[in-house]
């Protein structure tokens, strides 16, 4: 992990070198080992690293390629770096051992086609001082994120929103307003949205080639169009067991290189224990493990973790928390998310992170098994709901009507979900956080941006055709909430505590296959994951495999009843800072009253209200508020 | 069991509509006007049409169409009066959705009941056959399938059926197209630029015209424009796309353009573009094949049977942008390939191709069983 920051300017007015090392600086977490900094008539590059390969100075970046015609910055790792090295042939030969070093010479050997070479988690930039032109990539599924700004002639990246800001910005950008309102929907803001109205993410799979034509942005790997391969169904399916544990066992295997001591995340759940059973089988004797408990019984995984690790064989490092120290966390929360962000299990993971990092540099995660083999509880249910869908449009009114009319909360959910207008609006609805956000939000916004589910139907359009419902829906969380929700939640987490994640489940391989996969090998009968649970049951026993999903859940609406609850009132009741929101004070409010009387519970939205009032407080703090203009509701 | 049919056969034509712009509609102009010219003698009741819609289009001014402005009673009274009074020698079905309706009727005929066909196009047919149309369909004497991706869908879901009753079909360019005049037009045109044709609908998403405008935004070619003719609910939505996708200033959404417009951005357009991963047949790839334009298609159902990967056009796997913009370069760059797939698929509809008004009204005249003395 490491994290880089560059501007390209055609103007030649560049920032103070000063104003360029703060924020860098501000990337120190990302890479506290080693910094450096490069700049010509036209470009400044920014990198701090975190030594996991190569640690020697010959690894030291911003690095020139072995003709000096390129300079790279670089965060992430080329797995399959090594296997490359025979195919390039750089000037003077191999300075060093880095994957740095192999990637810049894979680029000026074959341009931008060697992201179709390389395998691994990426986001760098590469000047290109001959032809003046500046590629910037990002990698398959969104591991590493990358920000980038194109604003008064000048073309800024980097790692995190806050550092780039900082240089583009003067700290002192304006809030998306489009942003603002998905963020409120989905709790989270995915590419090409930032926070910032002049900050863009650059979207997984993507690069951009930056020069003093204009800016231009290519999908580069895509994996939404990859239709189902049918034929496998004909196969026996002990094959597809052992061709899919061969998968995990490679992307796992690559993923051990490293300099550095190196374990893995254990939960209770399969994903975790199916990384940890493939490093065992890559020879690594007793990988170290690590998984944080609760005191609490309905949080607690410790147990199951503990069970799969004596199983498995490794040296398992178990925390027992009391749930609400995790509250400890929350300044640097806020702190490094530094957009708003109000996934609430990023707490726990900053617990396993920190955790980790007293014994390792890196650890391995499950993350992105539950989005390519089916693994969340609403992908049966979406075929169960879908066929509505097809309902005339009366009897879907009708039904919605009757449904509304009833006291349960799940029949009023149903109404809701008949008047989504196809599967693509269905998964929205269920996967929003704040189904009922609107009411809060300044009209003027809704009526002047879209909303989140455009977004969800743009990515759609992608699709390959005659999927099933659920099958829709898993290709487009691994598009639009993983890289930006999940997988960002991990990388900022861990980085808070300069340890590096990776995520073998999301190798492109691993991905690509998983498309193939007839639906019935991930959700089959309304159970979940199906032949992944298949692979694990070769390592663990049924009763390890077979268990209740439970994930990383913190006890948010008794938090925001007990311990957050002067907090919260606190941020909600600050005239000033609500009035730099284009939020209705009184339904915010009420909102807040709502859930601390037990009359609705609403923490999942209240919770995103809160973190956009904590990022604009942490702003001011810092004297560079974002403020919105728009005319205050009555 | 029916007569013998006399040279020159009635036939009962049931539409759901003749007389709009989609692909059914001109399946089913051209399949009147061709056995108009056989000499047939057509009845023709349409569900959706009004008196006043051959009016509007005077080009099919020889046919005659009966329809009922989307009164299902009254088209229903009206098929049963036809039906039941047992004079015609063939009765064509034009769409599914009228399958239980004519199948109904003609059972109270057992014994005088005229060889009846269903044409089978697309998406309606290819899911959705359950007990009750899959005996309707055993009661089809001819199952007229457009394309063989339609024929096989059927199959798999009423496999009792007889494979030889369902018999390739497949649509033609229009005999109108070759009777249009082009006439200069105020519309200025872009130098270069890539064309689609097709409905704009929300429901018409899997047109793919949203990943055609993402395609089309990753080219290094900034001269080159994308035009898109077409009307529908979801033109906002593809307006938002080019908006995010940074092309508003080269993506022109164009509607009210005539024929002879049309064929001028057929002629001129670099590559005609249309990705549809259900297209039932795609009529839309034989007018822009007819006019010389250089097609490029996904690999999906009908389109299959017109756009060969590399031989009538290039094809592209549905929803892939990158290879939408592959081809798209392919296209501008590779000229030999590009006026190959261009004269191939031109060929496809002209003289002895497979998809000429000629070659269809002579499968017209075998379904039909029109003597040679009556086509002549």
């Amino acid at each position: 992990m490491c994290g880089i920051l560059g501007l390209f300017t055609l103007t030649g007015v560049q920032p103070p070198p000063e104003t360029f090392a703060a924020a860098l600086e501000r990337l120190k977490l990302r890479g506290p080992d080693d910094s450096g900094t490069w700049r010509d008539e036209c470009v400044l590059l920014g990198h701090r690293r975190l030594a996991i390969v190569d640690l020697s100075p010959t690894g030291h970046q911003p690095m020139e390629s072995s003709d000096r015609r390129y300079v790279i910055v670089f965060n992430g790792e080329i797995y399959n770096h090594r296997e490359l090295r025979p195919r390039l042939n750089p000037r003077g030969g191999w300075r060093g051992t880095s994957d740095t070093e192999t990637l810049i010479e894979a680029y000026r050997t074959w341009g931008v086609e060697c992201l179709k070479h390389i395998n691994g988690m990426f986001a760098f930039a590469i000047w290109d001082r001959t032809e003046r032109t500046l590629f910037v990539a990002r990698d398959r599924m969104g591991v590493k994120p990358l920000y980038y700004s194109d604003r008064n002639g000048s073309f800024g990246f980097g790692s995190r929103p806050g550092a780039l800001s900082m240089l583009v910005g003067d700290g002192a950008l304006e809030i998306d307003p489009e942003a603002l309102r998905v963020f409120l929907e989905l709790g989270y803001i995915p590419a090409p949205l930032s926070f910032h109205q002049d900050i863009h993410k650059l979207p997984a799979g993507h690069y951009l080639l930056v020069n003093a034509r204009g800016i231009r942005r290519v999908r580069y790997w895509d994996y939404r169009s990859i239709k189902p391969d049918l034929s496998m169904n004909s196969r026996p399916e002990g094959e597809l067991v052992e061709e899919l544990d061969a998968l995990i066992q490679s992307a796992v295997k690559i993923r051990l290189m490293a300099d550095v001591p190196l374990g893995a995340f254990l939960s209770g759940g399969v994903d975790s224990a199916l990384v940890v059973a493939a490093m065992k089988g890559a020879g690594v004797g007793h990988p170290k493990t690590f998984t944080i408990g609760f005191t609490e019984e309905a949080y607690n995984e410790g147990p199951a973790a503990a069970k799969a690790a004596r199983y498995l064989g490794v040296d398992h490092i178990h925390e027992t928390l009391d749930v609400n120290s995790l509250l400890e966390l929350l300044p640097t929360y806020i702190q490094e998310y530094d957009e708003p962000f109000a996934d609430s299990s990023a707490f726990p993971t900053m617990a396993v992170a920190r955790l980790a990092r007293r014994h390792v540099t890196v650890a391995l995660s499950g993350d992105g098994a539950d989005e390519l083999f089916g693994g969340y509880h609403y992908y049966p249910l979406i075929d169960r709901l879908a066929p509505m869908l097809g309902w005339r449009a009366g009897t879907r009114r009708s039904a919605g009507r009757l449904f509304n009319s009833l006291p349960w909360h799940r029949t009023k959910l149903l109404a809701s979900a008949l008047q989504c207008s196809d599967v693509v609006g269905l998964f929205h609805f269920l996967r929003s956080v704040g189904k009922d956000y609107a009411p809060l939000v300044n009209p003027d916004v809704l009526q002047t941006t879209a909303n989140s589910e455009s977004w969800f139907a743009q990515f759609a359009t992608g699709l390959a055709v005659d999927l099933s419902a659920s099958e829709n829906a898993m290709r487009l969380d691994a598009g639009l909430t993983l890289p930006d929700l999940f997988l960002q939640k991990v990388d900022i987490a861990t980085m808070a505590y300069s340890l590096e994640a990776r995520c073998p489940m999301t190798d492109y391989r691993l991905v690509e296959w998983s498309m193939r996969l007839p639906i019935q090998y991930k959700v089959r009968h309304g159970e979940t994951k199906y032949l992944l649970k298949k692979v694990l049951s070769k390592y663990l026993p049924a009763d390890c495999v077979y268990r209740p999903k439970m994930g990383f859940a913190v006890p948010l609406a008794q938090w925001l009843r007990g311990p957050l609850r002067a907090w919260a009132e606190e941020l909600i009741h600050d005239d000033a800072l609500m009035s730099r929101l284009p939020l209705d004070k009184a339904r915010v409010r009420d909102l807040l009253r709502q859930q601390l009387e037990g009359d609705r519970e609403s923490h999942p939205l209240l919770w995103s209200v809160l973190m956009l009032l904590c990022f604009v407080q942490n702003h001011a703090e810092r004297r560079a508020m974002p403020v919105m203009a728009y005319r205050e509701v009555a | 069991m029916t007569e013998s049919p006399p040279s020159a056969p009635r036939v009962l034509f049931l539409f759901t509509e003749v007389f709009a712009n989609g692909g059914i509609q001109r399946f089913n102009q051209t399949i009147l006007d061709a056995s108009t010219s056989l000499g047939i003698h057509c009845r023709v009741l349409s569900l959706n049409d009004s008196p006043a819609s051959a009016a509007s289009h005077p080009e099919h001014h020889t046919l005659s169409v009966v329809g009922f402005s989307g009164n299902r009673r009254r088209f229903a009274l009206a098929v049963a009066g036809e039906l039941l009074q047992g004079r015609y020698d063939r009765v064509l079905i034009g769409h599914v959705n009228l399958l239980l309706l004519a199948t109904a009727i003609l059972a109270l005929r057992p014994f005088s009941r005229a060889p009846t066909m269903l044409v089978a196009h697309g998406i309606e047919v290819w899911s959705g056959i359950g007990s009750t149309r899959r005996y309707a369909l055993s009661r089809i004497d001819r199952i007229l399938c457009v394309s063989h991706y339609t024929r096989r869908r059927i199959l798999e879901q009423a496999p009792a059926l007889a494979p030889g009753r369902l018999v390739i079909f497949p649509n033609a360019l229009a005999n109108t197209w070759g009777r249009v005049v082009t006439v200069p037009s105020a519309r200025i045109l872009p130098a270069h630029f890539i064309l689609s044709v097709t409905r704009l609908d929300r429901g018409d998403r899997y047109k793919g015209i949203a990943t055609v405008i993402e395609a089309f935004s990753m080219l290094a070619d900034d001269s080159l424009h994308y035009c898109i003719v077409g009307h529908g609910n979801d033109l906002p939505f593809l307006q938002l796309v080019a908006e995010r996708c940074g092309v508003t200033d080269r993506v022109h959404f164009m509607h009210g353009i005539s024929d002879s417009e049309l064929i001028v951005l057929y002629q001129k357009c670099t590559a005609f573009v249309l990705p549809s991963g259900k297209e039932g047949f795609g009529i839309v790839f034989l007018e822009a094949m007819f006019f010389g334009a250089p097609v490029i298609a996904a690999e999906e159902k009908g389109a299959l049977d017109v756009v060969r990967d590399g031989e009538t056009g290039l094809s592209v796997r549905f929803g892939d942008t990158i290879a939408i913009k592959e081809a798209i370069e392919r296209m501008q760059s590779d000229l030999g390939l590009r006026e190959h797939v261009r004269a191939n698929g031109h060929s496809l509809v002209v003289e002895d191709g497979p998809f000429t008004f000629a070659g269809f009204t002579r499968r017209c005249a075998e379904v039909f069983e029109v003597g040679e003395a009556t086509a002549a």
